[in-house]
């Protein structure tokens, strides 16, 4: 142990007397790394908001065949056939108005909820600025969720245009649902009228279901009774919905998975070059060290400390640079009307730097192999 | 009498090491009269390296007058004195410091190449013409990795003079070679002062090498001590203050 | 000057370091290449879509898509009689009433996909003068008329979309009448219906929008008088290559996200490359100092070590260049707006040329500064 923790030491100095390669080699691996945790949380964002939970027990009741909001249209009469279905908990007609349908990071959504439903069917929300009074008193009045309001610098008596209607802000909101953090809730006569689908009309049903386990079967239940109306239905549990109806986003963020995987290879490559370097400059050293009496293996460790430590230190900064990105800039996309805010986590972090850490072990490894096989007495007569 | 070839005047050389400030040479006077093979010694770190740079033309004195032939070298800016060892100066190294890359004969080529004035022809022929004398021409094409050690030097010599240059400075030039090897080294260095005129300046811990010069030198902490030497042909010896 | 055949042979000095070299520039200037591409086919694309001459009328609040928009019928001929300036196609005036709608088709055997669908009048072509039939007729009522890459937004092959074959929207089948190109615009990946059609079987009793044809490109003013007037009909007017303007716009966070990408990896690159090239010139410091003492300036040997760093950006800049034209150019990208090709361009091909250059300049500052600064006498002995 304490000669491991010596080979450390020395493997730390070699890293510190070349100071510039070291810091190139550092500099490359925290771009990488900044690349992949940035990936990392795209994904886990997209997987928090498509990965069906046992627990989950809501449903959405869109029209059949129709992705973006703008198509889709349900009576709002379903509402009351809707509830009386067994097996539903409680269910809200939602009229959804978005800025454009494709995808892209500047997605503005406008959710019209009856007034007096929006805090019984979602208790969690919670008021961190203004007041629901206040929003439930005027008719226009918004209740914006948290990262949307960052994004638009947003405050209660805000008054902003958008999709064609304008809101005053009453109160900003935060919600475990990551939908609510990037939308704003208005009245769904007001929505009704302003965005010109008439009042009647509504975008969908969300269903919060009794009993998670009879999700199924009540989505079931509510398509056979309006299948053959003029505005047949088609319910899934919200994050199949998602995972269905954001189609394009899903393949963008689908895509940069491989762009991930080519960040950790150029991470692998760029320390194992930096290290096959050291290797090839510190023949006579190696040669030294061994001729005083270090054996092999320990050559070969401080080639491989050193790569741990050059993959920590990129990996670090590269990874919590990433998240203080996200942290900081408040980025969401959006697609069909659905929003997905990337939330940097500690997971995807902490990903991140051990990712890091163990390329550079990995990239260690053949320069290591290099660097104590060499034959002593060829080392030593090279000058 | 002819005024000397090298003149050194309070000829003084400090830099810094870390905290410290290192004056390996201090108020130096040197003579050195034109076609002399000189010879310095000293241990290590008595500066008879820094002397041999500064007369060379690749390090600045601190303060002091340094003149060869016609020319003071404190006056130069650094672009002068590039182009004036292009002309001036022949340097050989103990470690030969040939470009691996090229062939004996361009190694020899390169100073050439930085006389515009010559054709390629006029710079063949007289490339050869140094190989010839370092007896060498068979080797033109040889890579520097293809020579012994002996004939790699033999090459940088060749490559010191081919400009013709009136001043040879020579830092331990059989250092790295066998007794045969360098015997062969300083008598081509004696020809080259006693029939060309070269003014040889060559650096030293061979006893042996520096009996082959007509005139040594020993530095010690920076100030010259002489010691006369049996030469052949003994040159007129410059008194040194 | 040294001769060039000194910075030849010393980039084939080490066989390892050049392939490492090479293929550190191709990769920075292929993801160059890549981004350029990917920016400028989105671009042009919309940029293309759109004509000056063009006046769109939508409903307002709609601007930034055209599909949320809903007019009355009437505007079609109320905007033909109300505003001055529209042009005329066989005593005409070419004024064209649409229906935007993005739908679902399917192909029997394959999966349903979403595709724009535009519900158009014959009138249409007086107004997209790109458009051209190049295959069929115009659609009669059961009919459509499919965009030439109208297959690679449904992700089929081109024959599934060839006249007379036949595709599903709404439960009803639709023949194939004819292919249209439009080439340069988004209108390539749409499918054409008879307006009435698209209106039934969507459901809706009003127009997207209308597109007026103008006499000049002046004619913003006429059609912004008339939606004044008559406020009534709650409409915006503007110009059509303002609208896909506003939509590039949209799509500006994607490309900007493609570059951020394509730099960050770069960046990597270039990192590894700079610590090679650091190596490389470090085992050189003693034969740039002899050079130096036999009296070649620190510029001749700075311009050496140029040309070698240039020989290798360049020679990894033709490898990008090459397997650019061979994977990327042609490729279509198929994204929410539409279909656009990446197209290796003139200013694509500067973008990566520049790129190479500047690589082979920047790749030579370090090395040079440390080999060319040391002090003579030190660097003779490292």
């Amino acid at each position: 142990m304490k000669r491991m923790i010596a080979l450390l030491v020395l493997a730390y100095k070699q890293i510190v007397r070349h100071r510039v390669r070291s810091l190139l080699t550092v500099a490359g691996v925290t771009t990488g790394i900044f690349l992949y945790t940035a990936i990392q949380t795209m994904q886990q964002s997209i997987a928090e908001v498509t990965r069906s939970e046992s627990g989950e027990d809501t449903l959405v009741v869109y029209r059949e065949n129709r992705f973006c909001p703008t198509t889709s249209r349900l009576p709002e009469h379903y509402l009351a056939e809707i509830r009386r279905i067994p097996g539903v908990a409680e269910a809200v007609p939602i009229q959804i108005a978005v800025n454009n349908c494709g995808a892209s990071l500047d997605v503005i959504t406008f959710r019209g909820v009856p007034p007096e439903n929006l805090l019984a069917y979602n208790p969690e929300i919670e008021v961190i600025e203004g007041s629901v009074t206040d929003w439930k008193e005027r008719s226009d009045a918004a209740l914006v969720g948290q990262q949307f309001a960052r994004r638009r610098g947003l405050s209660p008596g805000d008054t902003f245009e958008a999709v064609g209607v304008r809101v005053w802000v009453a109160g900003i909101i935060t919600s475990p649902l990551p939908q609510d953090n990037n939308v704003a809730y208005v009245h769904l006569p007001f929505l009704q009228q302003a965005s010109r689908v008439g009042l009647g009309t509504v975008t969908q049903f969300n269903v919060r279901v009794e009993n998670p386990d009879d999700k199924e079967t009540v989505a079931a239940s509510i398509d056979k009774l309006f299948a053959g109306d003029s505005a047949p239905t088609h319910t899934r549990p919200e994050k199949a919905f998602f995972a269905q109806t954001a189609r394009d986003l899903l393949e963008m963020v689908g895509f940069t998975r491989w762009i991930g995987l080519g960040a950790v290879l150029a991470v692998l490559g760029l320390v194992a070059n930096a290290l096959l370097l050291a290797a090839r400059g510190r023949v006579m050293e190696s040669a030294i060290l061994q001729t005083i009496g270090f054996p092999r293996s320990a050559v070969a460790f401080v080639m491989i400390w050193e790569g741990a430590l050059l993959g920590a230190m990129g990996g670090l900064i590269g990874s919590l640079s990433a998240s203080l990105f996200f942290r900081w800039q408040s980025f969401t996309l959006g697609n069909e009307g659905l929003t997905l805010a990337l939330n940097p986590s500690l997971g995807a972090t902490l990903t991140g730097l051990v990712v890091a850490c163990i390329l550079g072990i990995i990239a260690s490894l053949w320069p290591a192999f290099v660097a104590s096989t060499q034959p002593i007495v060829t080392s030593l007569r090279k000058t | 009498m002819t005024a000397p070839f090298i003149t050194c005047r309070d000829l003084s050389k400090s830099y810094r090491k870390g905290r410290n400030i290192i004056t390996p040479l201090e108020a130096l006077d040197l003579d050195v009269p034109e076609g002399e093979f000189l010879a310095l010694m000293g241990p290590s770190g008595s500066g008879k390296t820094t002397l041999l740079n500064l007369i060379a033309g690749i390090d600045r004195p601190s303060t002091g007058e340094l003149r060869i032939g016609d020319t003071e070298l404190t006056s130069l800016s650094r672009g002068q004195l590039t182009a004036w060892r292009a002309t001036h100066c022949g340097y050989i190294f103990q470690l030969y410091h040939l470009v691996p890359v090229l062939s004996a004969f361009e190694n020899v080529e390169l100073p050439l190449l930085l006389d515009k004035s010559l054709t390629r022809r006029q710079r063949r022929d007289r490339v050869r013409q140094a190989l010839d004398l370092v007896e060498l021409a068979d080797r033109a094409d040889h890579r520097p990795t293809e020579l012994s050690g002996g004939q790699e030097q033999r090459v940088a010599i060749a490559r010191a003079v081919v400009s013709n240059p009136g001043l040879l400075v020579a830092d331990e030039p059989t250092g790295d070679l066998d007794r045969k090897a360098a015997d062969s080294i300083l008598s081509l260095l004696r020809r080259l002062a006693s029939e060309f005129g070269k003014t040889i300046v060559m650096v030293t811990h061979d006893a042996q090498a520096a009996s082959a010069a007509s005139r040594t030198l020993h530095l010690e902490k920076g100030q010259l001590i002489e010691k006369a030497t049996m030469s052949p042909n003994p040159q007129p010896v410059s008194p040194s203050s | 000057m040294l001769p060039f055949s000194y910075a030849t042979r010393n980039l084939l000095r080490d066989p390892t370091r050049l392939i490492q070299k090479i293929g550190g520039a191709a990769l920075v200037v292929f993801l160059v290449i890549a981004a350029a591409s990917f920016d400028r086919g989105m671009k042009s694309v919309l940029s293309g879509s759109g004509s000056a001459e063009n006046i769109i009328l939508l409903g307002a609040g709609s601007e930034d898509s055209v599909e949320r928009s809903q007019i009355s019928t009437q505007v079609e001929t109320q905007a033909a009689a109300g505003v001055r300036g529209i042009a005329s196609q066989l005593g005409r005036p070419a004024v064209s009433g649409e229906v935007h709608y993005m739908g679902q088709l399917s192909i029997p055997g394959h999966e349903p996909a979403q595709a724009l669908l535009r519900g158009v009048s014959p009138q249409a072509f007086s107004v997209h003068t790109k458009v051209e039939i190049i295959d069929g007729h115009f659609p009669n009522p059961g009919q459509v008329l499919v965009g030439r890459l109208a297959h690679l937004a449904l992700d089929l092959d081109e024959e599934a979309l060839l006249p007379g074959k036949s595709i599903r929207f709404e439960g009803q089948d639709f023949t194939v009448a004819g292919v249209f190109s439009a080439p340069g615009t988004v209108m390539e990946s749409e499918v054409w219906f008879d307006r009435n059609d698209l209106m039934t079987l969507t459901q809706r009793d009003t127009l997207s929008c209308v597109v007026l044809r103008m006499q000049d490109s002046n004619g913003l003013s006429a059609a912004d008088l008339f939606t004044k007037q008559r406020f009534d009909l709650e409409l915006t007017a503007l110009r059509e290559s303002d609208y896909y303007a506003g939509l590039s716009r949209f799509y500006g966070p994607i490309r900007t996200m493609a570059w951020i990408t394509a730099l960050l990896i770069s960046a990597g690159a270039v990192f590894g490359g700079i610590n090679m090239l650091y190596a490389a010139f470090a085992s050189r410091i003693r034969e740039m100092a002899t050079l130096q003492s036999i009296g070649f300036s620190r510029t001749a040997l700075f311009i050496s070590i140029l040309q070698e760093s240039l020989l290798a950006t360049l020679a990894g800049t033709l490898l990008a260049a090459i397997t650019a034209l061979l994977f990327l150019d042609g490729q279509t990208i198929d994204f929410s707006l539409g279909t656009f090709q990446l197209a290796l361009t003139g200013g694509v091909a500067a973008a990566g040329l520049i790129t190479g250059i500047s690589l082979g300049i920047i790749g030579t500052i370090p090395p040079a500064l440390r080999c060319l600064k040391t002090a003579l006498p030190t660097a003779l002995r490292s």
